[in-house]
């Protein structure tokens, strides 16, 4: 599950954000890819909507890396499976 | 009082992606007004507009494009031809002090109508997070600083039609008291979105589309007149002090030489000769020029009923016998309506007709209105070999009534 929704991540940044694949790593700061938290909160909306999940009305832990944000989809996806 | 040069030119208008190709359409008499794409135009009664012809996707890198509305967009593109135009290259102190004055009456119309699609109609609770940023009247000005580094005054006018006037006009204030040295100043608008062109059509304000032509659709100072074309585009001009232009040997592309700027009181949208009479008197006598010296005059011509008839009486008034001899023409004909940048577009095409001592004319001008007689160059364009100086019209609702004086440059 969490490959799918971190390589789905990687696809969204490498077509709407043109950034180069090799660059995407679970471990790349978001700051190292000049992605601010706006943008940040924009991926995550489109990630909502392939995933049919919706954020939390409290706002998540503002994300340090790629994986952080695959993480946190990938628990939304999770407790909307459980319930 | 310090002299004022123009030394940059900017410009993405419909009929040009610079001031050159903007001017050689505008000579050429050709219009740029079509049948708008059906994306925008499906639910319209005059599915009209001036497009600007211009991959703009291609000057931003993607994540960049994702925070730029169009209107910040064409503002950018502008900004850097007239940096460039003026050969502009200071040093990071000099650049900030350097101001950005710019009008837009709509500002970003296309996400805020975007994101009402997607909340009201779409029923949507994902709003793109930069909406607001994309949205705020300002953000073309402040795309402006960011990219340029130009730390002075970065003020957005927003004075509906009369918006890039004024800006350009209060930016030539700040240089000639001594605020400031440099600035770039101009418009913006990009209003060609399905809502806004809507409450514009509702307005009852918007010209319908000509059978045989819909290029021919505006038709200023014709007795068959039946209303503006809205255009989008902007275009930006760097203003200098004299000396500091002259010091750095820079290109002289005109003097701004005057600015009169006044406010009618008596209708929201109804203009008066006297107001549109005293901007001009009011920008001749800032320019220390009498009504004699000037030859040629771009005038607002929205090809509204109300504007072309009370305009040229205006004209008549503060020129009086002097107006016979005057060229009037309004470039509206061909790039369309543009609002918010009409008056910085408007002042590149009339600092390149002096440049190139030819009168861009007043297209679609084939049934004459008795009530608008003087001479508006009609169709096609004529060579005025004697002409240094010359006026550029802007009245807006609101009142606002703004004209700029300017003489002829070097370069």
């Amino acid at each position: 599950m969490t490959t799918t929704v971190f390589e789905d991540l990687r696809e969204i940044l490498m077509k709407d954000y043109e950034l180069p694949g090799e660059r995407l790593t679970r471990e790349t700061p978001l700051e190292e890819i000049d992605l601010d938290s706006l943008a940040a909160m924009e991926i995550l909306f489109s990630l909502e909507e392939r995933y049919h999940v919706s954020i939390e009305d409290t706002d998540p832990t503002p994300f340090a890396t790629l994986g952080e944000i695959a993480d946190y989809v990938d628990r939304l996806v999770a407790r909307s499976g459980a319930s | 009082m310090r002299r004022v040069a123009v030394t940059g030119l900017g410009a993405v208008a419909p009929g040009g992606n610079d001031p050159e190709a903007l001017f050689a359409t505008l000579a050429a008499g050709r219009s740029a007004v079509r049948r708008l794409p059906d994306a925008i135009a499906a639910r319209l009664k005059s599915p009209i507009g001036a497009c600007v012809e211009l991959e703009t996707d291609a000057q931003f890198p993607a994540p960049r494009l994702r925070q730029l509305d169009r209107v910040s967009q064409l503002a950018l593109v502008a900004a850097r031809q007239a940096v460039a135009s003026a050969v502009l290259e200071l040093d990071p102190e000099a650049r900030s002090r350097v101001g950005v004055f710019l009008g837009s009456g709509m500002g970003g119309a296309g996400a805020t109508d975007e994101g009402y699609a997607a909340f009201y109609g779409a029923r949507s609770d994902r709003i793109k997070p930069f909406t607001v940023l994309m949205a705020m009247t300002s953000a073309p000005a402040s795309w402006i600083g960011l990219e340029h580094g130009f730390g002075g005054a970065n003020l957005t006018y927003s004075c509906a039609c009369s918006s890039a006037a004024v800006a350009i006009g209060e930016a030539w204030l700040r240089i000639r008291s001594g605020a400031a040295d440099v600035a770039l100043a101009g418009g913006a608008e990009a209003p060609l979105v399905p809502g806004t062109m809507k409450a514009w059509e509702a307005l009852q304000a918007v010209a319908s589309a000509d059978a045989d032509d819909p290029a021919a659709s505006c038709k200023p100072f014709a007795a068959d007149r039946c209303g503006l074309v809205l255009g989008e585009g902007a275009a930006l001009v760097v203003l200098e002090e004299w000396e500091h232009a002259r010091r750095r040997g820079a290109p002289i592309r005109g003097e701004l030489l005057g600015y009169g700027l006044c406010t009618d009181t008596a209708h929201i949208t109804r203009p008066t000769v006297e107001g549109q009479a005293r901007a001009i008197a009011l920008a001749l006598g800032s320019a220390g020029v009498g009504a004699e010296e000037v030859g040629y005059v771009n005038a607002h011509g929205t090809g509204t009923r109300a504007n072309d008839a009370v305009e040229t009486a205006a004209i008549r008034r503060v020129f009086g016998s002097a107006a016979e001899r005057l060229a009037v023409s309004s470039t509206k004909s061909m790039h369309g309506h543009l609002l918010g940048a009409a008056g910085a577009v408007e002042l590149v095409a009339t600092l390149l007709a002096l440049r190139e001592r030819t009168i861009p004319p007043t297209a679609n001008l084939r049934v004459p209105d008795p009530e608008c007689d003087l001479d508006y160059v009609p169709n096609a364009a004529r060579r005025l070999p004697d002409v240094d100086v010359a006026i550029s019209n802007s009245f807006a609702f609101g009142g606002t009534n703004a004209v700029l004086v300017c003489r002829r440059g070097s370069a």
